[in-house]
């Protein structure tokens, strides 16, 4: 009976190790479901830059509707407005004053990454912008399955993914929003693009 | 569970084992940070490149290529080092590819004629319904009377297009305007080989060429270019001698020991000529049985009337050109020649553009069987036939007879259907066939383009449905002139059209046309890819060759991604039989040159076009980067120059700059003066493939651009034994119109100035040795 005992608590070590391992590589990484949003070097409001001053994703994120990478922007790009531009609060002026530092003192600003992909996915955020804002494709489907019944804008468009990040103090992953890869086969099946491995997968 | 030392022991080991193996699990600190630069980059490239290998398609030559492409955008072109052709090199028009892909000139999509034909008014269609049913329709109206015109065509595509051709019940012609048929004539005449020959440069020790322009134009320049860099620079070897005897002073001729300005349409005389001082003094090399070549005493004597004694003054040579007397001159030429074994004589360009072309190339090319280097290493290297027994390993193409002959088929209505790719017969033929006015005539005619370009053809179709350009398409090719080995090219799309452009694959367009005619079973396949896959897997299944694999898909892959399929161990004939007599039968058929229209007078020139280092008969005559390269000798760009000896330009008192009007029987043309001490006197030389009509701004004849078509004045003189067109036959009178312009070239607008020597210039000093 006893080593009937110890074999079962081994077992249920092993496997409670097991389950404990796969639980943090599924929620560790970020955006993987747990609406992570990790402390940045710069308290950037995206509400005041994109609610409030219609600022377009793409005047910053410059990339995005170009290549792979959506980008963030220069220090210098920052630096257009608030070379000028101080904040209207105590708060904001600190964080500006921390981007004209980075700039004066030659500095790179270090943000932390909030969406992220393995590196053996090749995403081009291009194609996907020019998908959805492409109006010859009559149906198109949102990530979720939901059909879109009007063509996107490109700001649109990133919330398709990104949720709404305009009305964000802090940017975080789309609420209940996994970008795992059955969130990708989804999408492509049900809006009838390729699924082929070597489509997305390095 | 009982809380007993062992127990914590274990439960305090387990713990740190997961921890750690936890950690590992992360995402390790750094990973995620991203990171602003301080400055916007302007020139900021973002994302990852990839290289994939292909075909160019600006030349017929078509090499090997890999081209980079970032984010979907193809950027570069460069040689594909593993292609045996070219060898990792390139030359400067596979580069300008990209510009065909990104011209803003590219036709958008179908288009109907909306104005009256030649008018250039046109408006968009869909490809479903307007474009394909009224293709379809007007294949089920008049295929049978129909003629498709295309490039040269290798490989799948051509089986393709004949076999559409055939089932439709129609003709198909390939058109190149300066077309290779005496040549391949020639080549078939003499070695009784159906493909090109490969010109074994590399291992030849001495080079003796005949109208080639082999550095620059002629057949496959890159590929020639490689074997006299070995020529002259190779490891081990010494540096060979090379001969060119040409009617103008070409690149090639530039990079030659000793050039020899012969007279237009002699050249053949002249390899007689040398053919008769090796055989009378001996010289063949051993084991080559003269009195069978020579075809016995009956041979020598026809040889012996090609004496240099007789042949120097019909060439026009002078102790001047030679630096003493003519006829030692050939005869020491011809002993050099058979001495530095091996040696390899090459005939082709002017040469055989003559109506007795075809004889003066047979008598080049004979000249290899007396040094014994057909088919052997240094000379003239033959291809083998094509690995598929159904694709064709040679291209054809049509000649200035069937050219006549289809032209009057438009005039009389007995074609009613012309589809068109890839061609401009109406900017390449002679203006005098008057193929412009025909189509534009034609009342029952439809006209099909398939360019993705609109050119002084294609301006004139009814319905135009653009192309796909080569980095969007699939194709092969197998290379003519080959190695000596065979060898099969693939051509994949790198890209996607752009996102305002809507193009269709030629070849799945014809092949969804015999779907929909009913014609499956002459082209059975669902699309041209996958018609090039059953090639393919007909390679796999020969196991042989460059590319390993264990299954067709796999070899389909690795096919691609090395850019083709060749097997070294497959090679052509290394020994090839000369005809009995074969000199005697060439040297029987020795002609003088004919040169009709406003005759030989002294006040005439010969005109001695040739095809330009870049555009080459005008093909490329849209892409910028190509109009603005210079040509090798006068660094001009852009515009049709006219180059004439010093002594002419003295003689008509014209200066660089000075516009001329070039006039033969059949019309005039106007181009800038080149005077050059290098120009033989009795010559004036203009570059083909300027002067369009329509089409493109780069490429068309704009008020002050002065670019002009030189087929525009050309006689219609054929030559004998092959009907093309006598290119090189037809003699002019220039005068000054008294205009000038600008010359657009770079040469002489840079002042070379000795080092030193300008103010300020303080880039190079020198150290004296005692301050060292």
């Amino acid at each position: 009976m006893l080593p009937l005992m110890v074999a079962g608590g081994v077992v249920t070590v092993i496997m409670g190790f097991v389950i404990v391992v796969l639980l943090i590589s599924w929620f560790s990484n970020p955006p993987f479901g747990l609406g992570n949003a990790p402390p940045q070097p710069v308290a950037f409001p995206h509400t005041v830059h994109v609610a409030e001053n219609n600022i377009q994703c793409e005047f910053c994120h410059r990339n995005v509707t170009k290549g792979a990478a959506a980008t963030v922007p220069a220090v210098e790009t920052c630096l257009f407005c608030h070379k000028d531009i101080d904040g209207g609060t105590v708060t904001a002026k600190a964080e500006i004053e921390k981007v004209r530092t980075a700039f004066e003192t030659d500095t790179p600003i270090n943000w932390e990454r909030v969406h992220r992909l393995p590196d053996h996915v090749r995403f081009i955020h291009e194609a996907h912008i020019r998908y959805f804002t492409d109006e010859d494709i009559p149906v198109k489907y949102g990530i979720n399955g939901e059909e879109l019944t009007q063509t996107p804008d490109v700001a649109q468009t990133c919330t398709i993914c990104h949720g709404d990040v305009a009305n964000k103090i802090v940017v975080q992953p789309k609420t209940g929003q996994s970008l795992k890869m059955g969130t990708c086969v989804d999408c492509h099946r049900v809006n009838n693009v390729p699924t082929d491995c070597t489509v997305c997968h390095k | 569970m009982k809380l007993t030392r062992r127990n914590f022991l274990a439960w305090a080991g387990l713990g740190a084992v997961g921890a750690v193996a936890c950690e590992g699990f992360g995402i390790r600190k750094g990973e995620l940070d991203i990171q602003s630069s301080v400055r916007q980059p302007e020139d900021l490239v973002r994302g990852t490149d990839n290289w994939y290998a292909s075909l160019c398609r600006t030349c017929p030559s078509c090499e090997g290529i890999v081209i980079r492409v970032m984010e979907g955008r193809a950027k570069m072109v460069q040689g594909n080092p593993y292609y045996p052709t070219n060898q990792g090199k390139i030359h400067a028009r596979c580069e300008a590819g990209l510009q065909a892909l990104y011209h803003p000139d590219r036709i958008a999509s179908p288009m109907r004629r909306s104005g009256p034909r030649g008018s250039g008014e046109f408006l968009p269609i869909n490809w479903q319904p307007n474009g394909m049913d009224t293709l379809k329709s007007a294949l089920q109206a008049n295929g049978s009377s129909s003629v498709m015109i295309t490039e040269p065509l290798r490989g799948h595509m051509a089986v393709l297009a004949d076999k559409f051709a055939a089932a439709i019940g129609g003709e198909r012609l390939g058109f190149e305007a300066i077309d290779n048929n005496t040549y391949r004539a020639a080549v078939k005449n003499v070695f009784q080989q159906d493909s090109l020959p490969d010109l074994d440069l590399e291992n030849s020790k001495f080079i003796l060429s005949f109208g080639a322009d082999f550095l620059s134009t002629w057949v496959s320049p890159t590929r020639f270019s490689r074997g006299y860099g070995e020529f002259r620079q190779g490891e081990g070897r010494d540096r060979g001698m090379f001969y060119q005897i040409d009617s103008r002073f070409s690149m090639t001729a530039a990079n030659a020991d000793k050039w020899l300005p012969i007279r237009p349409g002699w050249e053949g005389h002249l390899a007689l000529s040398l053919a008769q001082v090796i055989v009378s003094e001996g010289l063949q090399a051993s084991g080559v049985d003269v009195d069978s070549l020579v075809g016995g005493s009956a041979g020598i004597q026809t040889l012996n009337t090609f004496r240099p004694e007789i042949v120097a003054p019909l060439a026009g040579l002078t102790s001047e050109m030679t630096g003493g007397d003519p006829v030692e001159f050939l005869k020491n030429l011809a002993r050099g020649f058979a001495a530095n074994q091996p040696s390899i004589a090459i005939g082709g360009g002017s040469a055989g553009a003559q109506s007795n072309g075809l004889f003066n190339l047979e008598a080049i090319y004979a000249l290899n069987f007396l040094v014994g280097t057909a088919g052997k290493k240094g000379g003239v290297r033959f291809n083998p036939p094509s690995p598929w027994a159904d694709v064709p390993s040679s291209t054809s193409v049509g000649s200035l007879d069937d050219w006549i002959r289809i032209t009057e088929q438009i005039r009389s209505g007995q074609t009613k259907l012309l589809l068109l790719h890839g061609v401009d017969p109406v900017h390449g033929l002679p203006d005098s066939l008057q193929l412009r006015d025909a189509i534009a005539q034609s009342g029952d005619l439809m006209v099909v383009s398939f360019s993705p370009f609109l050119d002084d053809t294609s301006v004139m179709a009814d319905l135009i449905l653009p192309d796909r350009v080569s980095m969007e398409d699939w194709g092969d090719d197998i290379s003519e002139p080959g190695p000596g080995y065979q060898v099969v090219g693939m051509q994949q799309p790198v890209v996607n059209p752009l996102f305002d452009l809507d193009p269709l694959s030629f070849p799945d367009v014809l092949l969804t046309m015999a779907q929909e005619l009913g014609k499956e079973s002459a082209l059975p396949w669902a699309s041209f890819k996958a018609m090039l896959r059953e090639g393919s897997d007909a390679l796999f299944n020969l196991n042989r060759g460059s590319i390993e694999a264990s299954s067709a898909d796999e070899f389909w892959n690795n096919m691609l991604r090395r850019g083709g399929w060749w097997d070294e161990l497959h090679n052509g004939p290394t020994s090839v039989k000369p005809a009995d007599g074969l000199l005697r039968t060439i040297a029987n058929k020795a002609e003088s040159p004919e040169f009709n229209g406003i005759g030989m007078g002294a006040d005439s020139l010969y005109l001695v076009p040739f095809a330009h280092n870049t555009l080459l008969d005008g093909y490329n005559g849209h892409l910028p980067w190509l109009q603005s390269a210079p040509d090798p000798l006068s660094t001009v760009t852009w515009q049709t120059w006219a180059e004439i000896s010093d002594s002419t330009a003295d003689r008509l008192g014209v200066k660089e700059g000075d516009i001329l009007r070039i006039e033969s029987s059949k019309d005039s043309i106007r181009a800038v003066a080149y005077p050059s001490p290098a120009a033989p006197p009795n010559t004036i030389s203009v570059p083909f493939g300027q002067g369009r009509k329509h089409g493109s701004d780069y490429a068309t004849d704009r008020p002050g651009n002065e670019s002009a078509n030189v087929m525009d004045i050309l006689e219609t003189t054929t030559v004998d034994g092959t009907g093309s067109l006598a290119w090189a036959g037809t003699r002019v009178r220039v005068t000054k119109t008294g205009e000038s312009v600008s010359i657009s070239k770079l040469e002489g607008n840079v002042r070379s100035v000795e080092i030193g020597l300008l103010p300020g210039e303080e880039i190079i000093k020198t150290i004296a040795p005692d301050n060292a």
